[in-house]
């Protein structure tokens, strides 16, 4: 018998160390990350005990500071604080100038219609705000579970359009940290509540809940089929604009109206304004009535005043909610369970009305700030290859239309909203003129008919294309939503089989090239420099690539490949090996890219093998009936 | 090698136009369970990317099979009859009859109780539906293809018709 071998307190070997992986909620008001440790998931705490980051951040001379010490600053200096970044997101300046008073900032127009705002340590976008609270985020989860992360799930509202989608992404890549998925907030909720459990903790049968999360900026409701560790939403609605943020501002309308102030208030007495408003919502949960005050005014605020002005905009949620149960063939009588997620459901006022309106007591037992970094945390364990719930699948939809404007100014719908992804759809398009070589595609969001009345995501211009008579050409264009809900376009030529070259110009969004530069901005002040870095990330990638190979090659390499295919791989991984033990970034590139254009047939077989074994047990015959 | 199967072979259910819901719903979910690109986000990247193709491919074959529309479509498709998104049908009494439809639905929000009247509606044409369901299973089995095809042509009339009450039902409610 071979002697057991033991290794140092955490130093288990590879392949079977876990895997440090965290989830991150990154909220309007607060961010949170939670970690699975010992089979549990909890929020992790800073280094004075607070899991809450609020998600604030102060510029100044001096440099940046996250958290509450930012917060604190945003009464004195608004111009430099920023808050409620969030709703920022993937936005650009005409959508800003909309909601503008409510962000008493001084914007700036960066490229192309997207939003800079100038501070004290110069301009900066909502990307790189993003960022600075996701790198402080990422460092605490680094330093409790000792190590660099090796992924992250980022939970984003489900309503959030692509644009939105993708520059949370980019602030995560921004911030060093590797996505693994992003996921919606309210199935995130789900997944903590862990309700496709009974009590007992055996499965449950199938039952279909609600989750409805009024965070600071954002609103969402989600409903779910759940079963047996399948989460599949059936639906999903919102508001990306509406949320607390909203309460505190209706909150101090009212009190400047009350305390005879003007309209054209300054930003340090709306920041204060809405603080007051903020605090005196929150009292409100434990007092029937509190003392509001503004300067010399003194007045007051009852439970029946902050119901007469929240109920227009929780009327509106729930407006959202019929639409998402109309959209999954449901009615109220038909949810099983509702859950409530978001600081902002602490209000009294909006349990009632949930409760009122699907005629059951919600579950709000798990803190609604927390619950979502928890279940963003239990999928991260479970996409990084920590083995906590094999069974734990979540199937998420797109919550809005995704189209192509057509002549006129018309949308026409490629996928509808809430498909599940990922998902792919196919277009032709023709050539208008004779020797037609290139077009023009804008790809759009919303449900409206008129592009005008959508948000653009993208203009795509195709070239290459091979010069014939007008409508002879014939261009298949694949609109393709992945896991994330982030939209990639291929196009080609059907008839000469020519790819067509596509240009991608982001509506509001980055470009890789932002990126790049915006990395290396944030390295003139740091104490590592972008090569280290970037050796150091492709040193992970090969670690990665070579255990997944490794595994692979375990359960099924000589089954699947002859002798000779198993040599070249092998050779193909020592390479790699010796790259990364000594090469550059670039020359480790080379070898994971090599070893993956090798590997490639052999994935295909892999995955040829799991579609037979998914099919066995449905006899040939049953294909067979006509 | 490709997923081949055709959307019903995908999830071992017979070719036809009576879809047991349950046995697709747990069927999807299996294979999910399997090919979602969530099991292979520790795998490589061309596993990753081929595991994206299939997930999105069983969720297009769910959706058609789901859809009663959808899966008419499919299966005149699987018969060889192509259906170009410009074709109507021609059947004038037919016709008339939606030309009435669309009037009373233009004219609910004019109606002493709309609601009510849009409820009406609602189930009048459900029914319709249901019954161009029963004309167009049974010309299939038949391999009646024309009279399938004509039956699809106003199921997809009645598809629509059902969405724009939705739509104002939606509305109405706001």
């Amino acid at each position: 018998m071979a002697l057991l071998q033991i290794s140092e307190p955490g130093q288990t070997p590879e392949p079977h160390q876990r895997k440090r992986a965290v989830g991150i909620d990154l909220g309007t008001t607060n961010s949170l990350v939670a970690t699975v440790r010992s089979g549990s998931a909890e929020a992790l705490a800073a280094e004075d005990g607070s899991v809450i980051l609020p998600s604030a951040v102060r510029y100044s001379g001096a440099g940046v500071e996250v958290g509450l010490a930012a917060r604190a600053a945003a009464g004195d200096d608004p111009y430099n604080t920023l808050i409620s970044i969030k709703r920022l997101m993937g936005r650009g300046l005409a959508d800003i100038k909309s909601f503008g008073e409510q962000l008493p900032y001084r914007f700036a127009e960066d490229r192309g219609g997207m939003p800079s705002i100038e501070t004290a340590a110069g301009a900066v976008n909502p990307v790189q705000v993003s960022a600075e609270i996701l790198r402080v985020l990422a460092k605490r989860g680094a330093d409790s579970l000792g190590g660099a992360l090796d992924g992250a799930v980022i939970t984003v509202p489900a309503y959030f359009d692509e644009a939105q989608r993708q520059a949370t992404k980019d602030a995560a890549q921004l911030a060093g940290l590797k996505v693994l998925r992003l996921l919606n907030e309210p199935t995130a909720a789900a997944v903590a509540y862990g309700l496709d459990k009974s009590e007992g903790g055996g499965d449950v049968a199938d039952k279909t809940v609600a989750v409805y999360d009024l965070g600071g900026g954002t609103f969402d409701i989600s409903i779910l089929s759940l079963s047996r560790g399948v989460f599949e939403v059936l639906s999903t609605g919102g508001d990306s604009a509406l949320g607390g943020d909203d309460f505190d501002r209706v909150i101090g309308e009212w009190m400047a109206a009350e305390a005879g102030l003007g309209n054209d208030l300054d930003a340090a007495t709306q920041r204060k304004l809405l603080n007051a408003a903020c605090a005196a919502k929150e009292a409100l949960a434990q007092e029937t009535v509190v003392p509001v005050a503004y300067g010399n005014w003194a007045g007051e605020l009852s439970r029946e005043k902050l119901a007469e002005l929240l109920d227009p905009l929780i009327s509106k949620t729930l407006r959202a909610c019929k639409r998402a149960l109309r959209d999954a063939d449901l009615s109220a009588e038909d949810i099983a369970e509702v859950v409530l997620v978001g600081g902002s459901t602490r209000t009294l006022r909006v349990r009632e009305r949930v409760e009122e309106f699907f005629a059951r007591e919600p579950h709000a037992d798990i803190d609604p700030d927390q619950v979502v970094a928890i279940g963003a945390a239990l999928q991260a364990d479970v996409l990084v290859g920590n083995k906590s719930r094999e069974d734990l699948l979540l199937l998420d939809v797109i919550p809005l239309s995704l189209g192509i404007e057509t002549m006129g100014g018309l949308t026409e719908k490629l996928i509808h909203r809430n498909t599940t992804i990922p998902v792919a759809k196919a277009q032709e398009f023709t050539t208008f003129k004779d020797g037609q070589t290139a077009m023009a595609i804008h790809v759009v969001q919303g449900e409206r008919e008129l592009v005008s009345d959508c948000r653009s995501l993208a203009r795509f211009e195709l070239r290459g294309i091979p010069p014939m008579v007008a409508g002879a050409a014939h261009i298949r264009v694949t609109f393709q939503v992945d896991a994330d809900g982030l939209l990639s376009v291929t196009a080609m030529e059907k008839s000469s089989g020519v790819a067509a070259e596509i240009t991608v110009k982001p509506s509001y969004g980055l470009e890789d090239s932002d990126i790049t530069r915006m990395l290396q901005e944030s390295y003139t002040h740091a104490e590592e420099d972008i090569a280290a870095r970037a050796l150091r990330e492709a040193q992970v990638e090969a670690e990665r690539t070579l255990e997944a190979m490794l595994v692979a090659l375990t359960e099924d390499g000589a089954e699947l490949l002859s002798e000779e295919e198993l040599g070249a791989l092998e050779r193909a991984m020592e390479a790699l090996r010796l790259a990364h033990n000594g090469g550059t970034a670039e020359e480790i590139h080379k070898r994971i890219e090599s070893l993956n254009e090798l590997s490639e047939p052999y994935a295909a077989r892999r995955m040829d093998k799991s579609i037979k074994r998914a099919m066995q047990g449905h006899s040939l015959d049953e294909f067979d009936k006509p | 090698m490709e997923l081949q199967q055709n959307h019903f072979e995908i999830f071992g259910l017979p070719v036809s136009y009576e879809v047991d819901r349950q046995a697709l719903a747990a069927r999807y979910r299996e294979l999910q369970q399997e090919f979602h690109p969530d099991r292979f986000a520790a795998k490589s990247d061309r596993e990753q990317r081929l595991s994206m193709q299939y997930a999105a491919q069983i969720n297009e074959a769910n959706n058609t099979l789901k859809d009663p529309v959808a899966r008419a479509a499919y299966l005149l498709q699987l018969a060889g009859v192509e259906i170009s998104p410009e074709q109507t049908t021609a059947d004038g009494e037919f016709l008339m009859q939606q030309m009435i439809l669309r009037e009373r639905l233009e004219e609910v929000r004019d109606a002493a109780d709309p609601e009510a009247e849009l409820g009406e509606l609602g189930d009048e044409t459900s029914a319709l539906f249901r019954e161009q369901q029963r004309v167009f299973a049974d010309a299939l089995t038949a391999n009646a293809l024309d009279e399938a095809k004509s039956a699809l042509l106003k199921l997809q009339f009645l598809g629509k018709l059902q969405r724009q009450i939705e739509t104002l039902e939606e509305d109405l409610l706001d």
